[in-house]
């Protein structure tokens, strides 16, 4: 290695990032002044702030931004000024609304929240029952359980329908996509109503936790395959024929090469999937009921989860109700937290020791 | 080490759903020689060498005809299976084709895991599959590296060294240096002049030169106005290009058309 020829990296080694006075000009002038015209008409006038926003701010900006591109670049900049604006504004928009449910939902529940919410079950509660007894454990232990089983029965089902769609070419496949994207279309409440019909009514069974688990399977299987068959075809056709030249039977191929290479894709169908049905609240209401007791049987007794928690504290209406629901609602979104930061941990991509990081 | 590695194809013939693109290929690719197939794109070379480890039925429509024999039986006997036949007869890709999700080490390795064989030695044979294509002293000390930290040049010949692995008798390359620079193309030239020792190897090359540096025989394949592609003419390299008896050879080789 020739180091003596290696030189340390000037501090302003990025000339793309050197903008021409004009450019910086323009770029501070429509950054500010729309804002400050917003906010002085919004107080001043005493605006709803809404209103505001989309009346006075957005158009303001949106010739700003035309002005800045036109100042800056001249015709051609005009177009890239508007729709730099208004990708920005609606960006910013859904990620403050996003932001603002989530804050709406820890603030609110923060204060339903504490050790014995977690591991109390609802026995003896009422709507009015102040906060320091009862809690949600049994609606979590339902949710886990419930959700757990569904995903056990479902994750292999909707892989192997992927594997059937992306590494045959059986001629029944368009069919069965067809099918699957109905599946996808089905309303919750409508796979509720079936199992709640065909094996609750008809006395084969009662209202139990697997019950509720086999109402959740339809919703939870379109969603893991559809996303596992995107990433099962994503897998260059290179890869599979270099393993089959090698000698490998299609199942080795298959199981050594494309479903690694797919892994991430997999587990990321796999999380839809669990947060397309963890928040399910009709199905288990017509096939679970709303329970009070702890419940670990699911062939068993009714089972409560947490969405039906929240849905029998809402319909109560209490100020406490409210607080228990909104509490419950904080260990879901929690919940689900976990379960994504976790399987992300788990799927990253790491091969033998750690690569060597190339300097940029 | 048995030193019989003999192909031989008789009357190949090769369809996609109706259409027939190859037409009555007979040729003998001898022990321990290479054989290069030259001409112009869309003229079945390619096509010709998938038929030789049963890669070609991979593809939906296709369609075959004829004997292809190694060592005196024909690989598309009814008993036969196609995952032994791809153990004799290797194939390289065009496109480097590592195992993303694998080290270096165990993409040398899964050749002989994907085939279901006992692993006796495995670390002498990733040493000696990566000295025999010429790449041991570059990654010896990274063998536990993602297979995707390698340069392209580097990547391919992995691919070979993947296939070494797996001791052919027959190793098959389509076009292996076409995504290559001119350094790493050498270095795989120099690999296929070592590998011919002992099997015989098969490569497809749009790149004239590189077939008369590497190549004992060339056969030169064309497809004419629509008609299937048919061998125009086989013989020695040296013959192919500087005595050619078809006119059309002496054009193709002269740069005059493709």
């Amino acid at each position: 290695m020739t180091d003596t020829l290696a030189q340390p990296r000037p501090k302003n080694a990025a000339p793309w990032e050197k903008l021409g006075s004009r450019v910086r000009f323009a770029s501070w002038i429509t950054s500010l002044v729309p804002a400050a015209i917003f906010v002085a008409a919004w107080l001043g006038l005493q605006l709803d702030f809404m209103a505001a926003l989309l009346t006075i701010f957005l158009p303001i900006q949106l010739a700003f931004g035309a002005w800045a591109g036109f100042y800056s670049y001249g015709r051609k900049g005009v177009n890239d000024g508007l729709l730099m604006v208004v990708t920005f504004f609606f960006s910013t928009f859904v990620l403050v609304l996003l932001a603002s449910v989530i804050w709406s939902v820890i603030s609110e529940g923060a204060a339903a929240l504490s050790p014995h919410f977690i591991y109390q079950n609802n026995r003896y509660i009422t709507g009015t029952t102040g906060l320091e007894i009862g809690g949600a454990g049994h609606a979590i232990l339902g949710s886990v359980i419930i959700t757990g089983i569904t995903t056990v029965i479902t994750v292999p089902l909707a892989i192997a329908t992927a594997v059937y769609l992306t590494e045959t070419r059986d001629g029944a496949r368009g069919v069965v996509r067809t099918l699957l994207q109905a599946l996808a279309g089905l309303p919750s409440v409508v796979a509720g109503l079936f199992i709640y019909s065909m094996l609750i009514v008809s006395g084969w069974s009662s209202q139990v936790g697997v019950m509720a688990s086999l109402s959740l399977i339809p919703l939870m299987l379109p969603t893991i395959s559809r996303v596992a068959e995107e990433s099962l075809r994503l897998v260059p056709s290179e890869l599979r024929n270099g393993a089959l030249a090698l000698g490998a039977p299609s199942y080795k191929a298959f199981f050594m090469v494309t479903l690694p290479a797919a892994k991430s894709g997999i587990v990321t169908a796999v999380l839809l999937g669990v947060a397309r049905i963890i928040g399910e609240t009709a199905p288990l209401i017509l096939t679970a009921v709303i329970a009070n007791e702890t419940n670990a049987n699911p062939l068993a007794g009714g089972m409560a989860t947490l969405p039906t928690y929240i849905y029998n504290f809402l319909y109560l209406g209490d100020a406490t109700s409210l607080q228990r629901a909104w509490g419950a609602a904080l260990v879901l979104l929690i919940f689900v937290g976990i379960l994504f930061v976790g399987a992300r941990v788990a799927s990253a991509t790491r091969v033998g020791s750690k690569p060597k990081r190339r300097k940029k | 080490m048995s030193n019989l590695n003999h192909l031989e194809t008789k009357d190949i013939n090769v369809w996609f759903g109706e259409r027939h693109v190859l037409r009555d290929v007979s040729l003998q690719f001898q022990n321990n020689h290479v054989t290069a197939l030259i001409g112009p794109s869309g003229c079945g070379k390619s096509t010709f060498i998938r038929t030789l480890n049963r890669m070609h039925e991979l593809i939906p429509s296709a369609g075959l005809s004829g004997q292809v024999l190694l060592n005196g039986e024909d690989i598309y006997a009814q008993a036969v299976d196609p995952v032994n036949v791809r153990i004799n007869i290797g194939m390289v890709f065009q496109k480097p084709n590592p195992f993303p999700t694998m080290t270096i080490r165990e993409n040398i390795l899964s050749g002989l895991k994907l085939s279901g064989r006992k692993i006796e030695d495995g670390d002498g044979l990733v040493e000696t599959s990566l000295q025999r294509a010429s790449m041991w002293n570059e990654v010896k000390d990274r063998l536990s590296e993602p297979a995707l930290s390698l340069s392209g040049g580097q990547q391919q010949r992995l691919c070979i060294a993947r296939s070494l692995a797996m001791d052919p008798n027959v190793l098959l390359m389509d076009e292996p240096c076409s995504a290559l620079d001119p350094g790493s193309t050498r270095r795989i030239e120099e690999t296929i002049l070592e590998l011919k020792e002992n099997m015989t190897i098969v490569i497809v090359t749009h790149n004239m030169q590189q077939a008369q540096r590497v190549a004992d025989s060339t056969a030169f394949f064309l497809s004419e106005n629509g008609n299937p592609g048919e061998v125009v003419e086989f013989d020695t390299t040296e013959n192919v290009f500087m005595r050619p008896k078809d006119d059309r050879t002496n054009e193709y080789v002269n740069g005059r058309f493709g």
